[in-house]
């Protein structure tokens, strides 16, 4: 895809994600991130969680690979704004939906990038708000 | 500590391959960017890190051999209560693509910290960091500020 093509306000592809146990451990053990909450289910039920839960760097992931689904191989995240609100258990689904905000050139380097402004929101089964996030991707254009 | 910068945190060894597949099947990305080392090396230079694995690529392994606590974030370093910690929020600005290959630093300060808070999962403080990460040439590659919630769990008290 080019930035040419981008249609504002058009709505992403919804996306499910089956969060199982091996992925939340996985998780854990690509980040280096071993905080008890994201391997350890009796510290997270002890704690007033239902067990353990998908971190920060996760979400991130499921986010950029949403974006970067939609503007191809070629398209790259150049910022990415999360909220954690809300946590993505093992056994959960988590869901991405969201829409082409907007599209800008910035020409304040030496050369102009062509940017996309994507609003997205990752949700549990519940469909309750867990991680609304700003993306912005830069893209291709033809010239 | 509000104010205060940071020495350079390195990463133990350069940015893998394996580390960067590892994230992507853990993400289930298919994007070639991280897989396809030819697609890879046309499109950026090589094998791409993926830019949400990149706190993680400065994170310390859990165990050294010399048995000294490797040095964690800033964050988690600032003189409060609190036996645990959890994100809140982050907005990361990713200047350049990190590479297979790419020794990696991080600089951090801590921007500031909220007076006590009661939340639903506990009593503590958020501590805002900046992060500015470093390629071995010295080109920024990331510009990161983070919320971390530091908190003492309601079932701890």
């Amino acid at each position: 895809m080019t930035w040419d093509e981008v249609t504002v306000q058009v709505q992403l592809p919804e996306v499910v994600d089956q969060i199982s146990y091996e992925r939340v451990v996985m998780n854990a053990g690509t980040t280096w991130d071993y905080v008890p909450w994201h391997f350890n289910p009796e510290y997270a039920k002890e704690h007033g969680h239902p067990t353990i839960f998908v971190n920060t760097m996760h979400l991130a992931g499921f986010i950029d690979r949403v974006a970067t689904d939609f503007g191809g191989p070629y398209s790259r995240v150049v910022r990415r704004k999360v909220s954690l609100l809300g946590s993505i258990y093992a056994g959960d689904s988590m869901v991405a939906r969201g829409r082409v905000a907007g599209k800008r050139v910035d020409t304040s380097g030496d050369v102009p990038r062509y940017l996309v402004d994507l609003e997205l929101g990752i949700f549990n089964q519940r469909d309750e708000l867990c991680c609304p996030a700003e993306v912005t991707i830069e893209l291709p254009n033809v010239p | 500590m509000v104010g205060t910068r940071t020495a350079p945190r390195y990463a133990g060894t350069a940015v893998s391959g394996a580390r960067i597949q590892h994230f992507a099947s853990m993400v289930r990305d298919p994007n070639p960017s991280y897989w396809d080392p030819d697609f890879a090396r046309s499109a950026w230079g090589g094998l791409v890190a993926p830019p949400a694995l990149l706190i993680g690529l400065l994170m310390p392994p859990p165990w050294v051999p010399n048995g000294q606590a490797p040095t964690a974030s800033i964050a988690v370093r600032v003189p409060l209560p609190g036996t645990a910690i959890i994100n809140a929020s982050n907005d990361a600005e990713y200047v350049l693509p990190v590479l297979e290959g790419d020794m990696l630093s991080v600089v951090e300060e801590v921007a500031s910290v909220s007076q006590e808070k009661k939340t639903r999962v506990g009593t503590g403080h958020f501590i805002e960091t900046l992060e500015t990460y470093y390629r071995a040439d010295g080109a920024v590659v990331a510009t990161c500020t983070n919320s971390l919630f530091r908190f003492t769990p309601a079932g701890d008290r």
